[in-house]
């Protein structure tokens, strides 16, 4: 049976939705009622002309690239399952500007450390992880020339099991300073490394989920924040630390 | 690896208006389709995909345009500026043949005037190309909203760029 409203049934017609007895019937009153075929012709040139001259817009280049950094789907060999990659969502930044810090909760000790938490939660919304995304450490430690002064310390530990993912630069105290990506299984791992001339010592703790660990050498200090086990991130930190550098 | 990113692009221009707000709003629904994967039946991706980037670009709307949803409902006011269809002033001289001249701009214009809940159904079926069915399932509504909304967008449509101005 035809609906009621003719109107709803020529949409219907030009847009492929009714069936063949309805196709039939509505063709015969096209042909003896010349308003329906009028509202027909009328329909059919606002679908031909939205057809032909709405722009088929196409979503920008780097917005993928962003979304798919942001989710971790960036450079993963073998593709996660997007649910486990849920987990590790939570990516990136280790420090954050100097307002962050002055608005710290002061219930922990270490501000720096309050600052790395905070900082990674934050993450959470940065539309990436890194800023040049590579498994090569000769592209992204060059990368890095130019924008600041320091030159990181770049290893690939692909064979220990934590793959490159990229560099990034951080804000520190309003000092650039160099953070690595690395990967492990579906987690990320942020590696910030900070100029330090002090000897603070190895330093470990979990914050909301998230482990954190410090560690001095050669004057630079690191900052490793992944929602990784606390024995997996040892694990990079030891294998970071032993790497050599070429 | 991202399916659908272009449909929710567009969708996402039509729905904010504007092209750096679509991003955010796009962005925001893949993430949250990554979180909610678990959740897809593996019936209808790109129905699906649309639905969660429609509940993010409504979400949006509701923070930054707050005043576009409150006329979400506003079928009366749309109704009563659309002629009653074949018995319109227009049946002497075919407004086809002005609709076809109308240009671009302002075919844009009178898409985007439309009130929100009478555009996606329109983007959905003539810029997406969805079937009635998964309009109704992006939407949450029934189908036969679905084609009233859509007769009366197209209808409103006419009206506005089928006339000489």
């Amino acid at each position: 049976m035809m609906s009621n409203d003719p109107t709803l049934v020529v949409d219907a017609y030009l847009d492929d939705e009714l069936d063949l007895a309805h196709v039939l019937e509505l063709e015969q009153r096209f042909a003896s009622e010349p308003a329906l075929a009028q509202e027909r012709d009328r329909v059919q040139a606002l679908r031909a002309l939205m057809h032909d001259r709405l722009p088929r817009e196409v979503a920008p280049q780097g917005l993928a690239t962003r979304i798919e950094s942001a989710a971790g789907l960036r450079r993963t060999p073998s593709r996660p399952s997007w649910s486990a990659l849920a987990a590790s969502v939570a990516l990136a930044a280790v420090f954050g500007s100097g307002a962050t810090q002055l608005a710290l909760h002061a219930a922990t000790g270490n501000p720096d450390m309050n600052t790395v938490i905070d900082s990674h939660l934050r993450a959470l919304m940065a539309p990436a992880p890194t800023d040049v995304s590579s498994s090569d450490r000769h592209t992204v430690k060059p990368w890095f020339a130019g924008r600041i002064t320091q030159a990181p310390r770049v290893v690939d530990l692909t064979n220990e099991g934590f793959p490159l993912l990229g560099g990034r630069i951080d804000v520190v105290g309003r000092n650039p300073v160099p953070a690595l990506v690395y990967r492990h299984r579906q987690h990320l791992i942020s590696l910030t490394a900070v100029p330090d001339n002090g000897r603070g010592g190895a330093q470990t703790r979990t914050i909301a989920g998230y482990n954190v660990l410090a560690w001095t050498d050669n004057g630079v200090r690191y900052w490793a924040v992944s929602d990784l086990g606390s024995g997996d991130l040892d694990t990079f930190a030891k294998a970071f630390q032993a790497s050599p550098d070429r | 690896m991202l399916p659908h990113i272009d449909d929710c692009y567009r969708l996402a221009r039509w729905l904010t208006g504007d092209a750096a707000d679509a991003e955010d709003v796009v962005q925001e629904a893949c993430l949250q389709a990554f979180r909610g994967i678990s959740g897809f039946n593996g019936s209808n991706a790109r129905a699906w995909m649309l639905t969660i980037l429609r509940h993010a670009a409504y979400r949006w709307l509701r923070k930054n345009r707050p005043a576009a949803l409150i006329a979400v409902d506003d079928v009366d006011a749309l109704a009563g500026r659309q002629g009653n269809g074949a018995a319109g002033p227009g049946v002497e001289t075919p407004e086809a043949v002005l609709i076809a001249k109308s240009d671009a701009a302002r075919l844009e214009a009178a898409i985007a005037g439309l009130p929100v809940a009478f555009r996606e159904t329109l983007v959905l079926r003539d810029v997406q190309g969805l079937n009635y069915r998964d309009i109704a399932e992006v939407t949450g509504v029934p189908i036969g909203t679905v084609m009233s909304r859509l007769a009366r967008a197209r209808r409103h449509l006419i009206a506005t760029i089928g006339t000489n101005e």
